[in-house]
């Protein structure tokens, strides 16, 4: 069914053929053929490790295939293709994690190192530099100022000014890897104009992504890859969410994720939040979560969401308020909370998460030094090795060996270890911040089952999530928080999407506001 | 069980590996190089530096350094002298003294570290600067021949079974240092602090506790070298050790600690300082003018971090040749 590309067909930009790579060992990526039509958006999906990086790697000249050959523009592209000669030839990346200089004005970086200059001379035409910046910009219709410092402006419009230097590097193949990863809704849709702004350009756009509503809304055609080899190549009538899913996985999902019954569940309570107030950032905030119970925190990014749970944890003092947990009044420090039974699993896993140049052993080991020590303060080795072990089995690490650097896993299976530091300990409070962001489909539906088992087991769970699937999933109640206070709370029965995504954007009727 | 990895151990063993092809060279180009009296004297020279690093890694280890090491070891050399001879206490007591003074100085370039948010570079630099003031005000800018007492001398000048205590002593700091840092909970902190400071402090780690407790190490240890080198050399005298912060440094990170924090070895950075003792010692055999000392100290030191890199002769020359074309010109041929 994917083989309806005719070989040198004139429309096509880029046509990749029986591409093979190994980086000394296993093959990454195994015959595949990759093309793109001129002025098309082409999702590229998979789950993590299944060669969508390498693939980029490759037709970007970051990395070289073994074998396979390679067409742009009708250019044949050797073997050693590398980085600058990529960029000569229009493939421009918007990097995943932005590559811009942040000191520096928008001109300035959309300009670096082919600065206009003044009169010939080693001294670059500022005024020029800005007016053909301003030119740009005011082409597309952005908002956004020439002279605007990186520094000052909100991701998406950072954004912005990566595309804005790969148009000015005259770019006929655009490259976008997760690009709404850090956007809120409202910058997606934002973004979305843009990229069919720039398919009307006559520009091709690959588009990367781990959100299959995006997909599904975006593409004109989808190529899936699996274990490093392509599955299929999806026609725009073809595209629906659950077959790219199954293809993706090879299998259809099982469990029904857009019908959750939300349960009460009212045992013992575990942590008990009352009238919480943070100058600026929380205001009257108070809830319970009992035992056994997921309760899901929704609300935009920057409503306080974060910072309550900070504040819970013991990272951020508060201005005033009471914690109670386990029926004792609790001021929380982060030491405290941890020898209490809390695990804390971030929103930023690279930033906050892990140690990317330590072993699983020792991720995994500096949260249970408690267990792992003598009282001397002596480390058993082997005790450590085996807690790793324990964590890796329960969450199914991949690869199951405590001696790789975290830093060389898949998110998913990074944010496997963040998870499983935690699930080793006598837990009674899982707090969660965004769990599954860059995680594949298949790690994200094993962090669902590991938080539902948790839950089974007694543990309070706390989900704080963008992805309203993911929190009408798992939640047995939810909180939408706004400008720090509580706007909202869905307590049983069914929940849709919509509702917590208007409750959180203030249009609510008969609510408290 | 794990198979073992042979391939791994070579790896992990290349300091090593380098260290004993300089000395086939060096004993090849002099007939005196090895034998036990001359090994003695490298192992000698370096005492100084290897005691510094056993503490001064910590530093790096967490992300930060310590430039003050030197002067604190002058410091060290100048008030153990006034407090035995001029305030007449007993030797051992000075010397417990000495060493809480440099607890001292390491708990406040700690404390301005941490808590005030000032570069630890910057930091080590101005205790190195102040150090240097009141070891000059202490000593009146004087070179001080320090006689007696005969016990305290003895800490540089005695040998137990012709081998002198100062390497008893560095051999027992690096046993220690190397079990701290690679077997105790504070050792984990350290590494866990410089490879993720949020990470860490996320998963119940105190990094600022673990930092001044860090910079309060390197300091006792410069302290301890300063006592052996006011014994070794019968002086005390501000200008003493000048110079030296950057050997520390120089062999701490050919011993394989990465300046950006989060890793270290104790056993790598005392290879560091016995291959750049060895260096110097072979340019005296062979009767090299001292100008040539420093330029072959500076090529030794980069060639052994490039091979330490794991990149090899033929891999470099790849590196340096590697083409960059566009594939438009190579497909119109």
């Amino acid at each position: 069914m994917s083989d309806k590309i005719k070989s040198t067909d004139s429309t096509l930009l880029l046509e990749c053929r029986g591409i093979d790579k190994s980086y000394n060992g296993p093959m990454v990526l195994s015959n595949v053929d990759f093309s793109l039509k001129r002025g098309e958006i082409h999702a590229l999906v998979g789950e993590n490790g299944a060669g969508k990086s390498t693939l980029i790697k490759i037709v970007t000249g970051i990395t070289n295939r073994n074998a396979g050959t390679m067409v742009f523009e009708g250019h044949s592209i050797p073997l050693e293709h590398n980085k600058n000669a990529a960029e000569r030839l229009g493939i421009a990346v918007i990097y995943q994690e932005l590559s811009l200089i942040h000191g520096m004005s928008v001109a300035q970086n959309i300009f670096l190192t082919k600065e206009p200059l003044f009169a010939g001379l080693p001294v670059i035409d500022i005024k020029k530099m800005n007016a053909m910046a301003q030119q740009m910009i005011d082409r597309y219709g952005f908002n956004l100022k020439a002279t605007d410092i990186i520094d000052q402006l909100p991701i998406a419009q950072r954004q912005t000014v990566e595309i804005l230097k790969a148009l000015s590097n005259k770019a006929s193949l655009m490259i976008m890897d997760e690009p709404t990863s850090s956007l809120t809704a409202t910058e997606s849709v934002q973004l979305f104009k843009i990229i069919r702004l720039l398919k009307s350009e006559g520009i091709t756009v690959v588009y990367i992504s781990h959100r299959m509503e995006e997909v599904f809304d975006l593409s004109d055609r989808v190529t899936v890859l699996r274990d490093g080899k392509l599955v299929s190549v999806l026609e725009k009538d073809e595209i629906s969410p659950a077959e790219i899913i199954r293809l993706m996985i090879g299998r259809a999902l099982t469990e029904d994720e857009s019908h959750h019954r939300m349960v009460r569940k009212e045992g013992e309570v575990v942590i008990e939040v009352n009238n919480l107030c943070s100058q600026g950032k929380l205001k009257d905030v108070s809830f319970k979560v009992h035992k056994g119970e997921v309760l899901g925190f929704g609300g935009l990014v920057g409503s306080g969401r974060t910072e309550l749970m900070r504040a819970i944890y013991g990272i951020d003092a508060f201005d005033s308020g009471s914690i109670t947990y386990l029926g004792k009044p609790y001021v929380p420090s982060v030491e405290k909370s941890i020898a209490g039974g809390y695990g804390f699993v971030p929103e930023e896993r690279r930033l906050q998460g892990i140690m990317g140049a330590i072993s699983i052993t020792g991720n995994i080991g500096i949260a249970n030094l408690d267990s792992i020590s003598s009282r001397a303060g002596f480390v058993s080795g082997t005790k450590e090795r085996e807690r790793a072990q324990q964590a890796i089995a329960l969450l199914n690490v991949r690869p199951p060996n405590p001696d790789v650097l975290v830093g060389n896993l898949s998110g998913g299976n990074q944010q496997k270890v963040v998870v499983g530091k935690w699930l080793i300990r006598d837990l009674k409070l899982l707090i969660v911040d965004e769990p599954t962001v860059g995680v594949d489909i298949g790690a994200k539906e094993e962090m669902y089952q590991t938080i539902e088992h948790l839950s089974k087991q007694g543990v309070a769970v706390i989900v704080v999530s963008s992805d309203l699937p993911e929190l009408t999933r798992l939640a047995d109640r939810i909180i939408v928080l706004r400008k720090g206070r509580i706007i909202k709370e869905f307590i049983d029965g069914t929940v849709t999407e919509e509702e917590v995504l208007r409750a959180a954007s203030g249009i609510i009727e008969g609510s408290a506001q | 069980m794990k198979a073992f990895n042979w391939r791994q151990l070579l790896l992990d063993l290349r300091l090593f590996w380098i260290l004993l092809l300089l000395m086939a060279l060096l004993s090849v180009a002099s007939d005196r190089f090895l034998t036990i009296d001359n090994l003695t004297n490298v192992l000698w020279s370096v005492c100084l530096i290897g005691i510094m690093c056993t503490g001064a890694i910590y530093a790096p280890i967490t992300g930060g350094i310590d430039l003050s090491v030197a002067t604190i070891a002058a410091l060290a050399g100048i008030i153990a002298n006034l407090l035995m001879n001029v305030c007449d206490l007993n030797w051992l007591l000075a010397i417990a003294i000495t060493l809480g003074i440099g607890v001292l100085i390491g708990w406040v370039n700690g404390i301005v570290t941490t808590k005030f948010n000032v570069p630890a570079f910057i930091v080590t630099m101005a205790a190195k600067t102040y150090l240097f003031g009141i070891a000059m005000l202490v000593s009146n800018g004087d070179q001080i021949t320090i006689m007696q007492p005969k016990a305290f001398l003895a800490i540089g000048i005695d040998k137990y079974l012709g081998i002198p205590i100062p390497i008893y002593l560095m051999a027992l700091l690096v046993v220690f240092s190397h079990l701290l840092l690679k077997h105790t909970v504070f050792g984990r902190q350290c590494i866990a602090v410089g490879a993720n400071e949020v990470a860490a402090k996320l998963s119940g780690v105190n990094p600022d506790r673990t930092r001044i407790i860090a910079y309060i190490i390197s300091a006792v240890t410069a302290s301890i070298a300063g006592i052996v080198m006011a014994s070794l050399t019968q002086q005390a005298y501000a200008m003493n050790a000048t110079g030296y912060e950057f050997d520390v440094i120089t062999a701490i990170v050919i011993g394989g600690t990465s300046l950006m924090g989060g890793n270290g070895s104790v056993a790598g950075a005392l290879i560091g300082a016995v291959m750049v003792g060895f260096i110097n010692n072979g340019l005296n055999l062979l009767d090299m003018p001292s100008s040539y000392h420093p330029i072959a100290t500076g090529i030794v030191i980069l060639v052994a971090l490039i091979m330490n890199q794991g990149v090899s002769l033929p891999g470099f020359i790849k590196r340096l040749r590697r083409p960059d074309r566009a594939p438009g010109q190579t497909a119109s041929q």
